[in-house]
């Protein structure tokens, strides 16, 4: 053994171990199957990495756990390798995601599971959102498609919107958190916009893995202003956009659910006016037909009055004209004027002449 | 903006209103063209005020790329 040896303590050993790591391998990237995964404490969470030939440790805190892992998943981690004083070698983790299709799928419905359970995705939490909406807040990128799909579809709807725009990361480790500072940011203001906005435009799996994150799920969960979500395209589904109050299949989608169309709210505005204009054209021929049926109603009753007096008046005449004294005549009757006495002269009146008579004998009767 | 954007909003409220009111029992011929009058005034001046207003976009100043 030789002298000039540099002699260590143990503490000393481990600590040089960790400075010479840090400077060689500040952070690794390891991609490897999930092993012995296990929670301990409700605090702690701990796993191995494995492939064909070798093993490795990982650790990390269980807020760090950003969606639920299953022994067999294919992690990418991101991670400091350290020395820890009790010897053991392993991975201090900074970030993970699943790698593969199969993974990715698999963490996907993992978390998907977990929130369902909590009924995070009950239609019963879901809120309205305002029909017209006059202060909306966006969290995007601003360099991205989407959003400038989603700016030109609003200002093609609709005007005097108030739009204020989060720039995030969307797709990536940070996009997360980065996404759930601007929530948070935009539900501590004073006065809260009317509908919080999350957009992206479309990408693959990995690139949207970001919106499938539990934390920023819990975050769009919470947010006391209602939710927008629309990522990707129509045929991706996110767990953001499945927690939302409303999914919007795109951002062109969420920007026509945001705002109504102003043309078609002018064209409904005239046919609603011109709509009055047919209604009191009808009214004003209801009003006539009905002042033509009273008049007509009237004209009748006269009609029938008329008629019954005309009908007495002619009951009248008759009977007037059978007391008419020549109807009498004309019967065979005639009159006779002057006194009834032995020796008077009487005038006989038939129907067509007048006669003197002498009364020659009275009897009577 | 928002104070026009308002504006339409109560333009359209008064336009359901006069649309009720002619439906509606208090419905009177002598007085129902004038109503008729307003709805057009009003439809124009919704279409003039839309197809002008403009929606304000900003950017927060504020970063997320950490917590501060």
């Amino acid at each position: 053994m030789e002298n000039n040896q540099l002699q260590l303590s143990v503490s000393e050993f481990v600590a040089l171990t960790n400075q010479t790591l840090d400077y060689a391998f500040p952070t690794v990237s390891v991609v490897g199957e999930v092993t012995e995964f296990r929670i301990s404490q409700g605090k702690w969470v701990s796993f191995k990495l494995k492939d064909a030939d070798a093993v490795v440790g990982c650790f990390l805190v269980l807020n760090q756990l950003r969606q639920p892992i299953q022994d067999g998943m294919k992690l990418l981690v991101v991670a400091n390798p350290r020395l820890n004083n009790k010897g053991f070698f392993s991975l201090n983790v900074r970030a993970m995601k699943p790698v593969g299709e199969g993974s990715i799928k698999k963490g996907f419905d993992l978390l998907k599971a977990k929130l369902e359970a909590e009924g995070l995705f009950s239609p019963e939490r879901k809120r309205t959102l305002p029909r017209v909406p006059q202060r909306v807040a966006v969290v995007t990128s601003t360099e991205s498609a989407g959003y400038a799909d989603f700016c030109k579809i609003i200002n093609e709807r609709w005007g005097g919107l108030s739009v204020e725009v989060a720039h995030t990361q969307v797709q990536g480790v940070p996009a997360p958190d980065q996404m759930i500072r601007a929530i948070r940011y935009f539900n501590s203001l004073d006065v809260l916009p009317e509908v919080l906005v999350i957009i992206r435009g479309g990408g693959s799996a990995e690139d949207l893995m970001a919106f499938n994150d539990e934390p920023l799920a819990r975050a769009i969960a919470e947010s006391r202003i209602p939710t927008l979500v629309g990522v990707g395209h129509e045929v991706d589904h996110t767990l953001a956009d499945m927690i939302a109050d409303v999914r919007a299949a795109t951002p062109t989608n969420a920007a026509e659910i945001l705002v109504p169309d102003r043309n078609e709210i002018i064209r409904a505005a005239h046919q609603r006016a011109a709509s009055l204009g047919h209604q009191l054209t009808q009214a004003i021929d209801e009003y006539s037909q009905r002042t033509r049926q009273q008049l007509e109603a009237a004209y009748r009753r006269m009609q029938e009055k008329l008629d019954e007096n005309f009908e007495r008046l002619a009951t009248l005449r008759l009977a007037t004209a059978q007391l008419n004294p020549e109807n009498i005549l004309r019967r065979g009757y005639a009159f006779l004027r002057g006194e009834v006495v032995e020796g008077s002269t009487i005038e006989i009146e038939t129907t067509n002449s007048i006669a003197q008579a002498e009364v020659k004998h009275v009897r009577t009767k | 903006m928002s104070e026009q954007n308002k504006s339409v909003q109560e333009k359209l409220s008064q336009l359901s209103e006069l649309v009720t009111w002619f439906q509606g029992p208090e419905f009177k011929l002598e007085a129902a063209f004038d109503k008729f009058k307003q709805a057009e005034t009003l439809a124009e001046e919704i279409e003039k005020d839309l197809t002008k207003l403009k929606n304000d976009i900003k950017v927060v100043k504020k970063k997320f790329d950490s917590e501060s």
